[in-house]
């Protein structure tokens, strides 16, 4: 492929929180069309690694080092208003300690258009609205207030507020680990279709099977190096995966259904 | 949630504060004033309450959402220890430096934490949080100041401060008065244009960030035009508690949490309670007259409480 395919890259990214690098030499390129599955052990630096990638740690300050690239140029020298319609960053938890609809929530998607204070949506804007929050089944409960939602009901919410802000590289950061499994195969799906239409999305999750169902690649870190990237077919092996959770006896073995790797408890001994 | 029309939330407001502002003009120490009283002395003390009220339920509004934490109030970062330690100071020296008197002095000592706090934010690397502490402690260390002072200097003109530190419109004056509810009207007007920015930060720093908002710029301008509106409002009248905090919730409470709709109707509340606050103060214990944030703190904290446990915990 030639390099005007790839979307996105990093290349030799690093972070250093105070003296302590917790993501070192870094380099993947993602291209439309693609959905990756961030996956490795509690602090490997998986969630370092996408928020220093989106730009929401600080890094004029030394910090980081190493260059991420949008369509070929710098991309964190960018505004933040264009950042956001370029790449979208969904965490796990959508929290606030006031009152905001879920709708209001959605519409917070289209704050990067710097507008007025009494804007009113256009009819447009009001159509891509509803669509993505019907995508996300959640149009049917906007009028409820978020306190009022259950996390996996705010996830939701999160992910259809991605769909609006426009971005055509979509970070969830265990977006999907409070959703029922209804939610988490209608998100999948939606999250197919896209990449079919050439967004592309970079998945973290600790539920493998999860990701193995619908990642096409497996980026695996360790330790803030990543060790691992390639189709998630090669990623989720036995070995790897032993070596990633040395203290868990697992096993892996191909779904019966799709054929792609599962992973399973073996018998643990004590 | 069910809502009023927002257009029925604006008449409301509004004519809670006419009425409340010709109630104001009407009642006072005496009882049957002639126009001089009423235009010289009542009249720039409504339009100061108008002033202040608007301007620190706004600040109070802003400060919720920059920090995404809605116990913020329009003193937390400490900019009225500042004020207060000019204010100190001023009355002491007063003899000595041509500063005429509190206002002034107080402007100048809030000025001055401004700037301080001005250079934490811009420094980068610096976090909302660490901006946030960097504010409550000059509180602390203003007001740990200002016991100093008072227990070093002669109580010559203490008094006055002391009177003024507990809330006081009674030194309104004509064009003061209308300095100040022009400025407040501006640099709230100010805020108002950042409100789809204060949307995106309820949802938390780094969610602002990934919708689109430059936190770390809009933090610098909102640090400054806050704290020259709260400056504005502690020199000409005191600490008046409890205002920045209650109406934002009150208004949220009405409209929602969007600051589009609800910075403006936050300013008509406030100027409205203040106003209603300064007449309770002037007439309920006649012919004496209690500072206005006796009556505010008095009256206020039940309320929110009655309001806070009758409707549930969302705040």
């Amino acid at each position: 492929m030639s390099a005007t395919d790839v979307l996105f890259g990093v290349y030799g990214l690093s972070y250093r929180y105070a003296m302590e690098r917790v993501v070192s030499e870094v380099s993947f390129e993602i291209r439309h069309g693609e959905i990756h599955a961030l996956i490795g052990p509690n602090g490997s630096g998986k969630s370092t690694l996408m928020k220093a990638i989106c730009g929401l740690l600080p890094f004029g300050t030394g910090a980081l080092q190493g260059v991420v690239r949008f369509r070929g140029h710098e991309f964190l020298r960018d505004s933040v208003a264009f950042r956001s319609r370029s790449v979208a960053y969904v965490g796990a938890d959508l929290r606030t300690d006031f009152p905001v609809t879920a709708y209001q929530t959605v519409c917070m998607g289209f704050s990067s258009l710097d507008v007025s204070p009494i804007h009113e949506l256009t009819l447009h804007e009001c159509e891509t609205l509803k669509q993505a929050m019907e995508q996300c089944s959640c149009w049917e409960w906007r009028d409820r207030l978020l306190s009022s939602l259950s996390g996996g009901e705010r996830q939701l919410v999160a992910f259809a507020r991605a769909l609006v802000q426009g971005a055509l590289v979509i970070f969830l950061d265990e977006t999907l680990s409070k959703m029922d499994l209804h939610h988490q195969a209608r998100i999948g799906i939606l999250m197919r279709k896209l990449a079919k239409e050439g967004r592309a999305f970079v998945l973290v999750s600790h539920d493998l099977n999860l990701a193995s169902e619908w990642a096409d690649f497996g980026l695996v870190m360790k330790q803030g190096e990543l060790v691992f990237h390639g189709p998630i077919l090669q990623a989720i092996t036995a070995e790897r995966i032993a070596a990633l959770y040395p203290g868990a006896q697992l096993m892996v073995a191909p779904s019966p259904a799709t054929g792609t790797p599962k992973v399973f408890f073996d018998k643990q001994k004590g | 949630m069910k809502k009023n029309s927002f257009t029925f939330e604006v008449v409301l407001a509004f004519s809670f504060l006419i009425v409340s502002c010709f109630l104001a003009l009407r009642f006072g120490s005496v009882f049957d004033a002639d126009s001089s009283i009423i235009y010289q002395l009542r009249l720039p003390r409504v339009l100061l309450a108008v002033a202040v009220g608007m301007g620190l339920s706004v600040a109070g509004a802003c400060l919720q959402a920059l920090f995404s934490n809605p116990l913020c109030e329009p003193y937390t970062l400490g900019i009225s220890s500042g004020a207060a330690l000019g204010a100190v100071i001023g009355t002491t020296l007063g003899g000595f430096w041509i500063v005429s008197g509190l206002t002034i002095s107080a402007f100048i000592g809030a000025l001055a934490f401004t700037l301080v706090l001005y250079f934490v934010s811009i420094r980068p690397g610096n976090s909302t949080l660490t901006l946030l502490l960097s504010g409550v402690m000059m509180g602390f260390f203003g007001s740990g100041l200002v016991a100093l002072w008072m227990s070093l200097a002669d109580s010559n003109g203490i008094q006055a401060a002391v009177f003024w530190l507990l809330g006081d419109l009674s030194r309104a004056r004509m064009g003061g008065a209308w300095v100040t509810l022009f400025s407040s009207c501006i640099l709230s007007g100010a805020l108002w244009l950042r409100s789809r920015q204060f949307d995106a930060l309820l949802m938390g720093e780094e969610d602002a960030i990934s919708l689109g908002v430059d936190v770390s710029v809009l933090r610098r301008r909102v640090i400054i035009v806050v704290s020259l509106l709260v400056s504005l409002c502690v020199s000409a009248s005191g600490m008046i508690g409890f205002l920045g905090l209650l109406v934002p919730h009150l208004v949220r409470r009405r409209v929602g949490a969007l600051h589009g709709k609800m910075l403006p109707l936050c300013a008509v509340w406030g100027a409205t309670l203040l106003v209603i606050a300064d007449m309770l103060a002037r007439v309920s214990v006649r012919p004496f007259e209690l500072p206005v944030g006796v009556v505010t703190a008095l009256v206020g904290a039940p309320v929110f409480m009655w309001i806070l446990l009758k409707r549930g915990s969302q705040v």
